[in-house]
C-alpha cells in the first residue's frame, strides 16, 4: 500500500467511524443503548476497530510521508462525514451548514499547511 | 390567535420551553466538554513524554518504562482523553454528526493556543489566519443547528 492511499483509507475509515457511532448511540427505531449495554451494540464495536485501524493507518502513512502534506488531509474528514451522514443517517445538511462546514475544512487545512 | 390554539402549540408553553432550554445545555456541555477534554488530554501526553524523555536520558530502560507508565503526565493524558471521549458519545447520541463533528476542529484551536503558553511553541501568522477561519466556521454552524430535529 502506497503511502497516500494508507492515509486516505485512514481519513475516510475515521469518517465512517463517526458514522457507526452514531448509528450506535441513536439507532433507527427501539431504545438506544447507554452504559455498558453500549459495549454490545455492533455500530459501537465497529466504531472503536475503526478508530483504532485508522489510526494505525495513519501513523503508517506518516512515517513516509511529508507532514506538510499528510496533516492537511485531516481537514478532508469534516465534508466526508457530512456526505456520508445524508447518505446512511438521513441527517439533512443545509447550505448553510455546508458553508460552515467547507469553512471549518478551509481553516484546518490552513492551520496544518502553515504549520 | 386564540389564547387556546396558543395553549396547544407546545412551543410556547412554559414548561417544555424550560426542558427544551436543559436539552440544549446538556449536549453543549457534553460537546464542547468533550473538545476540551481531548485537547488537554493532547496536552498533557504531550508533557508527560517530553518530562520522560527528559529524565530517560538520565537512566536506564526499567526507570524509562516506569517513568512513561507511573510518574508523567502521560497516564492523566490518556485518562483524560478517555473521559473526553464518553462526553463524546452523550454528546453524539442528542445531536446530528454532521453539526457536532466539524465542532472537533477547535481541538486545534486549543491545542496550538494550549501549546504557546505551556511550552512555549511559536503560532505563525499562518496557522492564527487558519485559528480564526475555523472559529468563523464553528460560529456559523452553531447558528445551524436550530434546523436539526430534535
Amino acid at each position: 500500500m502506497t503511502p497516500t492511499a494508507a492515509l486516505w483509507i485512514s481519513i475516510v475509515l475515521g469518517a465512517c467511524a463517526q458514522v457507526f457511532l452514531k448509528r450506535g448511540v441513536s439507532p433507527e427505531g427501539g431504545t438506544p443503548p447507554s452504559g455498558l449495554a453500549l459495549l454490545r451494540s455492533r455500530w459501537v464495536l465497529a466504531w472503536g476497530a475503526s478508530f483504532v485501524i485508522a489510526t494505525g493507518l495513519w501513523l503508517v502513512g506518516l512515517s513516509r510521508m511529508e507532514i506538510s502534506y499528510a496533516f492537511p488531509l485531516l481537514s478532508m474528514g469534516y465534508p466526508i462525514v457530512a456526505v456520508l451522514s445524508m447518505l446512511f443517517l438521513k441527517e439533512r445538511v443545509t447550505p448553510a451548514r455546508w458553508i460552515a462546514i467547507l469553512i471549518i475544512t478551509a481553516g484546518v487545512a490552513i492551520i496544518w499547511r502553515t504549520a | 390567535m386564540s389564547a387556546d390554539a396558543i395553549t396547544q402549540n407546545p412551543g410556547v408553553t412554559p414548561g417544555v420551553e424550560k426542558k427544551a432550554f436543559a436539552v440544549r445545555l446538556s449536549w453543549q456541555w457534553a460537546a464542547f466538554g468533550a473538545i476540551a477534554l481531548a485537547a488537554c488530554g493532547h496536552l498533557l501526553i504531550k508533557l508527560g513524554l517530553s518530562s520522560a524523555a527528559h529524565h530517560a536520558a538520565l537512566s536506564g530502560l526499567a526507570d524509562k518504562v516506569s517513568l512513561y507508565l507511573f510518574h508523567s503526565a502521560l497516564p492523566l493524558g490518556l485518562a483524560v482523553y478517555g473521559i473526553g471521549t464518553l462526553l463524546w458519545i452523550k454528546a453524539v447520541s442528542s445531536r446530528n454528526i454532521s453539526f457536532l463533528y466539524p465542532l472537533t476542529a477547535l481541538n486545534y484551536v486549543i491545542v496550538s493556543i494550549g501549546g504557546k503558553l505551556f511550552f512555549n511553541e511559536t503560532i505563525s501568522t499562518g496557522r492564527w489566519i487558519g485559528i480564526a477561519v475555523v472559529v468563523l466556521g464553528v460560529a456559523l454552524l452553531q447558528r445551524s443547528v436550530k434546523e436539526d430535529q430534535p
